[in-house]
């Protein structure tokens, strides 16, 4: 039995972070299951494209996809639900810890607030509420940091690739036309 | 003539020449960084280049692609945290090295034998990619069909982890790209009657908040681990060493092509096989494999650069990716209006040949940002988490956004984030779900092609199948793949060999 280290895997997702093979992680059944009750809800509403009208129509691949997605979750579920559960672990400490829940917490913030707001003080706010929160160091490192960070990012988005952020309640069109004919000598 | 002006194009415009060099920097940084994948950074990348010029974006993007598979292997060997996959096999050898104060010596080999792993992989591509694109011509739609179901299988059946996770997640791609108004009939598919879902879920978004968020949730698990310092001497390689080990690299650069060209497979299975080889056939090492053998290097470092000539091959031929960051690449293409196959191939040859001339500058830029700049990249490697992680998540967020000007995208890219976050935790392969994403409209184009032109009779389809020679082959393929990964076959084959498969 092999503990698989979390700090090597790919990025592509294609191994497991933590977790042994032979074991079942904390909340995984759970989540089994929830993806064999909404893989049922998706073969429903395939079957509703068009039924079993024609094997060319619109609903056939839908149909077969959440066929399949039903056939394997389900098997997935019985596995999951044969394997010992991991009593190394545990959901709040290795699945789900408080610092994940924060963060999905601020980025569906930053969602939110992106439009209002907008970008750059959206991410402003975001940035130091969360190089805080991470790095534990005082509030000049952690705001001057945020602040760099976000200047060269909006330097390179909004100017080298033009990127177009929502403006929100600064000006930056505004700014950019100042610096730009700042630059160009005051010409128009 | 004309093949070898667009061969030559890249070095003929300074913009683009630029943009290969500053992307093989960067997938340098971000290919040496644990937990920044190369395939993160190039999805990332997709939604800021997709106004750009078709040229510009791909130049960079082939930049990063070349660099991230060769960056991995510096941190491999100076901390022990290989920074992709494919630089796994590198630490075994590269890292005793660096404890015996060898890191320069280390570095050196692999940023050499990298460039000629790169350059035997981008020759293979460019000598057999036109006969395979002729020879792919032949498809029928049905061919096209069990062509985009043998990707997806293969991703699934060739990752870590169960097979039955693998086609889950392949047809969840599927139905993410049946999502809104069918192209044909305009009849609506899993749209639950909202309007904003009628145009379609953004693969952007879908492949951005897998890869990019996922990733940066995962990372949050490991903020306060620390990059451990190395000291670095001289790192450009003797030639008489270069030259002791030519042999050894060809021969597993051999492995990296033919292994990357494998739909499926990429530069870390290459490198792991490669490594095995050296240690089969090495009689001699100067010093054990695991302990610092110069061969452990040599191995892994020429196959994974070789993958990456390999994997194109699929890519450009057929229109099915060689491993993950080509799925995204190929996904690039489409946004840029091309379409890759066999087609292009014919319609924009300019296209291959401009490819393939990425592909050599960024492999010369590899090699020279690889004997240089050492200081610098040690400062970068040793970026405290705390800081990368948020502005991982701010990158994400930008680039999902960037695409349609859309927040309902960066909501799409949030959910699947916080979904593949679980995914991953739990087992199951991301690759798959993409795959079948971008593969969806193949799929079911091609199906319904196949089954009209058969008066849908589903008898007359499979009658079709066995008698052409083509379908059978990739039918039975399908089976293989299939069957080979399930218990059944397992148990076949410890009964037969008499052993535990």
């Amino acid at each position: 039995m092999q503990r698989i280290d979390p700090d090597h895997h790919d990025g592509t997702s294609d191994a497991t972070p933590g977790g042994t093979p032979d074991k079942r992680r904390p909340g995984e059944l759970g989540f089994a299951v929830i993806l064999l009750a909404a893989s049922l809800f998706l073969l429903w509403e395939a079957y509703g494209i068009a039924g079993f009208d024609k094997l060319s129509s619109a609903g056939a691949i839908p149909m077969a996809a959440s066929l399949a997605m039903v056939v394997s979750a389900a098997l997935v579920a019985l596995r999951t639900g044969r394997l010992p559960l991991d009593r190394a672990e545990t959901l709040m400490r290795d699945i789900l810890p408080v610092r994940v829940i924060l963060f999905a917490g601020l980025l569906v913030g930053y969602g939110l607030l992106l439009r209002p707001l907008g970008f750059l003080p959206t991410s402003a706010l975001f940035l130091i509420v969360a190089v805080k929160l991470l790095a534990h160091r005082g509030w000049l490192w952690t705001v001057g940091i945020s602040l760099i960070s976000l200047l060269v990012i909006w330097l390179i988005f909004r100017i080298v690739f033009s990127v177009l952020m929502p403006a929100g309640i600064v000006p930056e069109a505004e700014v950019v036309q100042f610096f730009r004919a700042l630059m160009s000598g005051g010409e128009k | 003539m004309t093949a070898l002006m667009d061969f030559l194009l890249v070095f003929s415009q300074p913009q683009l020449l630029l943009l290969v060099g500053v992307g093989t920097f960067a997938g340098i940084y971000v290919g040496a960084i644990p937990g920044l994948s190369v395939t993160m950074a190039v999805s990332i990348l997709i939604s800021f280049t997709f106004s750009w010029d078709v040229y510009p974006a791909i130049s960079l993007m082939i930049g990063i692609y070349m660099g991230g598979v060769y960056g991995g292997s510096r941190t491999a060997i100076l901390l022990n945290i290989p920074g992709a996959p494919s630089a796994i096999a590198t630490a075994l050898d590269g890292y005793p090295m660096a404890q015996r104060g060898e890191a320069g010596t280390a570095i050196g080999v692999t940023t050499v034998m990298s460039f000629i792993g790169g350059f035997v992989g981008i020759g293979v591509l460019a000598l057999a990619a036109p006969f395979v694109s002729d020879f792919a011509l032949k498809f029928q739609p049905r061919d096209y069909m069990l062509l985009a179901i043998l990707g997806i299988l293969l991703v699934g059946s060739l990752s870590q982890g169960s097979l039955v996770k693998g086609i889950f997640a392949g047809a969840l791609g599927l139905a993410i790209g049946a999502v809104g108004r069918d192209p044909l009939t305009f009849a609506e598919r899993f749209t639950f009657d909202l309007r904003l879902m009628e145009g379609g879920i953004s693969f952007i978004a879908v492949m951005i908040g897998m890869f990019g968020v996922s990733e940066a949730l995962l990372q949050l698990h490991h903020v306060d681990k620390t990059a451990v310092r190395q000291k670095i001497s001289r790192i450009v390689p003797s030639l008489s060493t270069v030259k002791k080990h030519l042999p050894l690299s060809l021969q597993t650069s051999t492995i990296g092509v033919v292994i990357g060209a494998l739909p499926g497979t990429g530069g870390d299975i290459a490198a792991l096989m490669a490594y095995d080889h050296a240690k089969r056939v090495t009689k001699e090492p100067e010093r054990p494999f695991g302990e610092g053998a110069i061969e452990g290097l040599v191995a892994p470092e020429t196959a994974n650069n070789a993958a990456v000539g390999g994997a194109f091959i699929p890519m450009m031929t057929l229109g099915i990716p060689g491993d993950a960051v080509t799925a995204i690449m190929i996904g690039a293409l489409f946004i840029h209006g091309l379409n890759p196959g066999p087609m292009l191939m014919i319609d924009q040859p300019d296209m291959f040949w401009f490819i393939v001339g990425c592909l050599v500058t960024a492999n010369c830029f590899m090699l020279l940002f690889g004997l240089t700049g050492i200081r610098v990249f040690t400062k970068i490697v040793e970026m405290p988490r705390s800081v990368m992680i948020p502005l991982i998540m701010l990158l994400s967020i930008v680039g999902a956004f960037a695409v349609n000007n859309s927040i309902t995208d960066v909501y799409w890219m949030l959910g699947f984030g916080v979904f593949g976050y679980f995914m991953r935790h739990y087992g199951y392969p991301l690759g798959p779900v993409i795959l079948g994403v971008i593969l969806s409209r193949l799929l079911d184009d091609n199906w319904r092609r196949a089954i009209i032109s058969e008066r849908e009779d589903l008898g007359r389809f499979f009658e079709g199948i066995v008698t052409s020679p083509l379908s059978l082959v990739l039918f039975v393929a399908v089976i293989l793949i299939f069957v080979s990964q399930t218990p059944v076959w397992r148990w076949g084959k410890a009964r037969i060999f008499g052993k535990e498969a």
